[in-house]
This record gives structure tokens, C-alpha cells and sequence, in this order.
């Protein structure tokens, strides 16, 4: 109960205060960026990130929570009336979405989209405040082991999941990550790895810069890259009154909030899995799965429900283990050390004012964002009048600013345009971006801990299997490895495959 | 497009995996192990390092014989399709990206250096786009307003509202 009070007040205090301003206007910012083709989330974050630096705490990381949840919120608009998802987290959208806006249903499609939205950012919210705390309590009990196998854990899922066709590439970009994160000076004897006397190098690769490239930098050559955009529908009606009817659906969003937060809890998965996995789930448990893809609204009900709920999800393991949920996550973890803020398992002990405060702010947020989406919808159309040609060239130069704001460094523009060049190759060739960047956020945490864990056991390998929580984890990476093993696939089918008939067998004996 | 395509470049990516993992192995053998100092062996510099390119060795290789057994190609790969049109835009983003990044910020006064980079990508990105609707003159006269309004607000937002110091 304690919790909840702590909830109540955070959530009046920011209501009482000049902050409710700042949760207007960043929403809404959110919003924007989220709705323009090539600007993601995780762009969105990362460069508003650098205009917080001097920020006091809290607003700062109200700032960017309200961001991260609009853009993820305003990519739907693009995915249904461009068939262009605003950001990866809005894919799944595009898939009824765009038949709706077609069919001459924007208006509802939008509407439906607001309101999934806010359910599912509201029902990850939940899921923030109750699972958090507890997973925060568990998580006490983690030694260097499990902090280790959560880093392998992490990468190897991420890579599965983020390339469910071809997880080696997902693995082998989560891998390469690890390895980026090793450049520069070590934590245990101060030596400056893969340097060569490069005094830039001794420093490593910062996040930011990283991230901006690989995500920022990236779209501006992907978006140029690719034809251009058209608008389907500029004419919008009948919002408010659709907007209801997206509570008729409440086993469906219900269901998706739940999914979408449990995929943004998975380090390094997030909102594009959120809503993949909940629009799945809603087409099996649908009495219409054949008006799935052709503008079926539970389904995108479904998928916008299920990528805000990782939202919430995704700030779970941010907030207890140090570990991001998704991409944009990842960021905001950096924005929360860069303003001296230290998530972690003891984040209930020594900060659960702030743990209670983030909660609220998702709430806020999340008020926000119906509130805006709903009353908004008109103008917001003009956003995506905007041409490409007009908007990437100051994009980028964002891009190069808000890497060098963070230390003054040129290197840092390098490393940015570097990691741009690296990202759109990636994205080229078919290898996913998110894995190299969780690998690149968690790269420290295994490195650190693999070596305390080694030099504690004295290298026996048995320590690292020995501990229960450890054991678990380290089953869960063998299965995941296993399981997307081709013969292990193949022969999975074939008992699958079989079973029916044993099981006739049985019954006839 | 044929299967063999997306295999070659599958082929060519596990050779850069593998190269990479190679020489990290390599380089990671190469470091100090601080024995002068009694460090724990388990905790030297080049341990996880070393173990992370044997694995990254380990899945090139893998990549490198799914490839040549005729396996994989699974997800889609967009470097195999260059419009004209998008092999023309992308060539001019990668140059004015690099000019501006590389040459022109920091050694040329940051609202000339911006001003410049955003007047010449939003002209070149328009004169390159086959559904343009502006007149040259328009354009110009467009361009040049929006560079020079983008130029300072971000000067202001970033050097008089957030304090940071640009460099030029």
C-alpha cells in the first residue's frame, strides 16, 4: 500500500506543478518526431536527450519518458495513412491500418490507435509498478554470475528475436556490439584496449554517439535511399466517437498489454516485438482472423495496444537490473547515468521516490498523448506534409550537434557518421541494428562480471552453473541456441509431426 | 533476383565477421597479462575480449558455410536493388553528410558551415527528386530561407537555451 500512496503523490506533484507544461509539449514533440518517416523513437530520445543535460533530474527524465511514449505513439499515424510505419514499433500497424485509412476510415483507424495506445501504456504502467519492485527484490540476490549470464541472456534473445528468420545474423550483430563496447580503457587495470595510442580511442565509443548514428544518421540514408512517400487520406472524420469503441475490444487489449509488456521486459526486444507478438496473438484468438490484413481494427487495436505496453515494459529491467527493455530504452538509461541517476536492484532501497515518480510520469504521459491524439488529429496531418528533402539535411545536422553536445569532442561526430555508414549496411545486408546496440550498453556489464566471476571461482567453469538463478538462466541461453539450431528444428517437426499419430496408436491400443 | 545473390552477400559478410574476429583474437592474444603486478590471470585485459572474437570467428564461420552450402538467405536484402534514382541520392547524401561532418563542422564558423550543408542537401536531394514541384527559383529562394532560419534556431537552442559550445 505504501507503494501506492508513494504513486498518488508523485502523480499529484506533478499535476500541482509547472510540469504538467513540460508533459504537454514533450508528448507532443514525441508525437511529431514519431510521425515523420525516418525519425524514430530512439532518435527521437537520444538527440532530445542532449537538450536535457542541463535539466534539473526529474524533469529530465519526465522529459523523455513523455518522448519515448509519444514517438512510439505518433509512428502509428505515419504506418496508417502512408503505410510507412513512423517508427519499427509501428509495422505491425501498417498491416490494418492502411486498408482502414483506404477504405475511407481514417478517421476511426486513428481513433482506435489512440485509444490502444493509451491502454497499453496504461496497462504496461501497471505492470511497471507491480512487477519492478518485486523483480528489484529478486534481483538482490544477483551475484557477477547472474549479472553475466542476464548479459548473454540479453544478447543471444535479442538476436533471436530480432532476426526470427536468420538469428545467426541477430547473434553475430549483438556479438559485434560486445565487441565495439570493449574499445578503451578496462575498469579493472586501467588499460586502454584497442587504442594504439589514439587518445580518442582510450576513451571508447561513447552511447550517444553510437546510438545516434546507428539509429539517427542510418535513417537519414536509409529514408533518402527509398522512393517517395505519399499521403492516402487527408481528410479525417468521426475520431471521438471511434474512440469508445476500441473498449469493446477488452479481452483483446487487455491481452496485448500484457504480451507487450512482457516483450518490453526481454532486454533488447521492445516495441516492434510488442506489437508483432500481440497482433499474432490477436489474429489466433479471433473469431474473424480473415479481416486480419485487410482492416480489421481489433487487429490494430492489437498492435498499437501491445508497442506502448512494452513502453513501460521496456523501463522494468532499465530501472532494476541496469539492462534496457528495447533500443529507445537503452538511451534513456544512458540519459538516467549522464544525469547521475544509478538504476539498479537497489533502486527500491535507495531511490523509490523516483522509481514511484518514472510510474507517474508514464501515467502523465500517457494522459497526454489520448488527450493530444484525440483533439490533435487535423493538424497533425500537416506533419506529414512535410517533404523529406526539407527536413533530413537539418536532421542530420542534429544528429552531429547532439553528438558533439555531449563532450565536446569532434571524434564524437566521427564515431557518429562511423556508426551511420555501419547501421545502414547493417540494415542493407540484412543484420538488425538492435542486438549491436545492446551489446554495446551491455558489453561493460558482462565484461566486468565475467572476469570478477572467473577470478572468484579461480576459472572453474562449474561455479558459473552452480547457483540456482544462474542455472536457470544459463538453460534458458542453451535452449534459445538450441532450439534455432536447423536439426534441432527439423527434428522437433518431425516429433511434432508424429505425435498425432502415437498418440491414435495409443488410443487404439 | 536468383538465390546466389543473397547467398554471395552472405558470403562476403561472414568474411568480414570472420576477418574481424581474427584479428580482435589476435590483437586481444597481443595484451598485457600485468604479470610484473601478480594480477589473477582470470582478470587480464584481453580475456573477454578474446573470448567475444572467438565467438564472433566461430558465427562468420558459420555464416560463411551456410552460405556456401546454398543455405540462408531468409531475410530480405535491400543492397541488391539500386534504382537509378536511389543510387543518385544516395551517392549525394553520403558526400554532403561526409563534406559537413567531416570538413565543415568545426573548422568553419558553425551557422556558415550549417547554413551551407542545408542549403546545398535540400537543393541537390530536390533537383534529384523526379516528382519535384518547385521552379528552380522557388526552390532556391526556399532553401536558402530554411538553412539559414534552421542555422541559428539550433545555435540558439543549443548555445543560448541548453549552454553548450559550439565549435567555428
Amino acid at each position: 500500500m505504501d507503494g501506492f500512496f508513494q504513486f498518488l503523490h508523485a502523480v499529484v506533484a506533478i499535476g500541482l506543478s509547472a510540469d504538467l507544461f513540460v508533459v504537454v509539449w514533450a508528448t507532443l514533440l514525441g508525437i511529431v518526431i514519431g510521425m515523420i518517416p525516418g525519425l524514430t523513437a530512439t532518435l527521437g530520445v537520444a538527440l532530445v536527450t542532449t537538450l536535457t543535460f542541463t535539466m534539473e533530474q526529474n524533469t529530465a527524465i519526465l522529459v523523455l519518458i513523455c518522448v519515448y511514449i509519444g514517438a512510439i505513439y505518433g509512428g502509428g499515424r505515419t504506418a496508417i495513412l502512408l503505410n510507412i510505419p513512423g517508427t519499427p514499433a509501428n509495422a505491425a500497424s501498417a498491416l490494418d491500418g492502411f486498408p482502414l485509412a483506404k477504405q475511407g476510415r481514417a478517421g476511426e483507424a486513428m481513433a482506435v490507435a489512440t485509444t490502444g495506445s493509451f491502454l497499453g501504456s496504461i496497462v504496461g504502467m501497471l505492470g511497471l509498478a507491480i512487477i519492478a519492485p518485486w523483480l528489484a527484490e529478486f534481483a538482490l540476490d544477483f551475484t557477477s554470475f547472474e549479472f553475466f549470464w542476464l548479459a548473454v541472456f540479453g544478447i543471444v534473445l535479442c538476436g533471436q528475436l530480432t532476426a526470427m528468420d536468420d538469428p545467426l545474423k541477430g547473434w553475430i550483430a549483438g556479438f559485434f556490439g560486445l565487441l565495439v563496447a570493449m574499445v578503451g580503457q578496462e575498469s579493472l587495470h586501467a588499460y586502454a584496449r584497442f587504442s594504439y595510442g589514439i587518445s580518442d580511442l582510450e576513451g571508447g565509443f561513447g552511447l550517444l554517439p553510437v546510438l545516434v548514428g546507428a539509429f539517427g544518421c542510418a535513417e537519414v540514408f536509409v529514408v533518402m535511399r527509398q522512393e517517395a512517400t505519399h499521403l492516402v487520406a487527408s481528410k479525417v472524420g468521426n475520431v471521438l466517437g471511434s474512440a469508445l469503441s476500441s473498449f469493446r475490444y477488452a479481452k483483446t487489449w487487455l491481452r496485448s498489454g500484457a504480451i507487450g509488456t512482457f516483450m518490453g521486459v526481454v532486454p533488447g526486444v521492445g516495441e516492434d516485438m510488442g506489437a508483432w507478438v500481440s497482433y499474432a496473438a490477436a489474429k489466433r484468438a479471433s473469431k474473424n482472423p480473415e479481416e486480419y490484413g485487410k482492416g480489421s481494427t481489433e487487429g490494430l487495436l492489437a498492435a498499437e495496444t501491445g508497442n506502448n505496453a512494452a513502453v513501460p515494459g521496456a523501463l522494468i529491467p532499465v530501472l532494476t537490473l541496469a539492462i534496457p527493455g528495447s533500443a529507445p530504452a537503452a538511451v534513456l538509461l544512458a540519459a538516467m547515468i549522464i544525469h547521475g541517476l544509478r538504476p539498479g536492484p537497489l533502486i527500491m532501497i535507495t531511490q523509490a521516490d523516483f522509481f514511484y515518480s518514472v510510474v507517474a510520469m508514464v501515467f502523465w504521459a500517457s494522459c497526454a498523448m489520448l488527450v493530444l491524439g484525440l483533439l490533435l488529429t487535423r493538424p497533425l496531418l500537416y506533419v506529414l506534409k512535410v517533404r523529406r528533402e526539407w527536413l533530413m539535411g537539418a536532421i542530420f545536422v542534429l544528429c552531429v550537434v547532439g553528438s558533439y553536445a555531449i563532450a565536446g569532442r569532434i571524434f564524437d561526430v566521427w564515431v557518429m557518421i562511423a556508426f551511420g555508414l555501419i547501421g545502414f549496411l547493417m540494415r542493407e545486408t540484412g543484420f538488425p541494428v538492435a542486438p549491436m546496440i545492446l551489446g554495446v550498453v551491455l558489453g561493460p556489464i558482462l565484461d566486468n562480471n565475467l572476469r570478477r566471476s572467473l577470478s572468484i571461482s579461480q576459472g572453474d567453469p562449474l561455479q558459473f552453473v552452480s547457483r540456482p538463478i544462474s542455472m536457470v538462466i544459463a538453460a534458458l541461453v542453451l535452449a534459445i541456441i538450441l532450439f534455432s539450431l536447423p536439426p534441432v528444428q527439423r527434428a522437433l517437426g518431425l516429433v511434432l509431426s508424429r505425435l498425432p499419430s502415437l498418440s491414435r496408436k495409443n488410443g487404439d491400443a | 533476383m536468383t538465390r546466389a545473390r543473397p547467398l554471395i552477400t552472405d558470403l562476403l559478410g561472414g568474411l568480414v565477421v570472420t576477418a574481424i574476429g581474427v584479428a580482435g583474437f589476435v590483437e586481444s592474444w597481443r595484451m598485457p597479462r600485468f604479470a610484473e603486478r601478480h594480477a589473477d590471470p582470470f582478470t587480464v585485459p584481453g580475456l573477454t575480449p578474446g573470448l567475444l572474437c572467438a565467438v564472433l570467428t566461430v558465427l562468420g564461420v558459420a555464416l560463411i558455410l551456410r552460405a556456401m552450402a546454398g543455405r540462408g538467405g531468409a531475410v530480405a536484402i535491400p543492397i541488391l536493388e539500386w534504382p537509378a534514382g536511389s543510387a543518385q541520392r544516395m551517392i549525394f547524401t553520403i558526400a554532403s553528410v561526409f563534406l559537413y561532418g567531416f570538413v565543415l563542422f568545426g573548422n568553419v564558423p558553425f551557422l556558415i558551415a550549417t547554413g551551407a550543408f542545408i542549403f546545398i542537401f535540400t537543393i541537390g536531394a530536390e533537383l534529384l527528386n523526379a516528382d519535384r514541384e518547385l521552379g528552380l527559383l522557388p526552390l532556391g529562394v526556399g532553401a536558402l530561407v530554411l538553412a539559414i532560419v534552421a542555422a541559428f534556431a539550433i545555435r540558439f537552442i543549443f548555445v543560448s537555451v541548453f549552454l553548450v559550445r559550439l565549435p567555428g
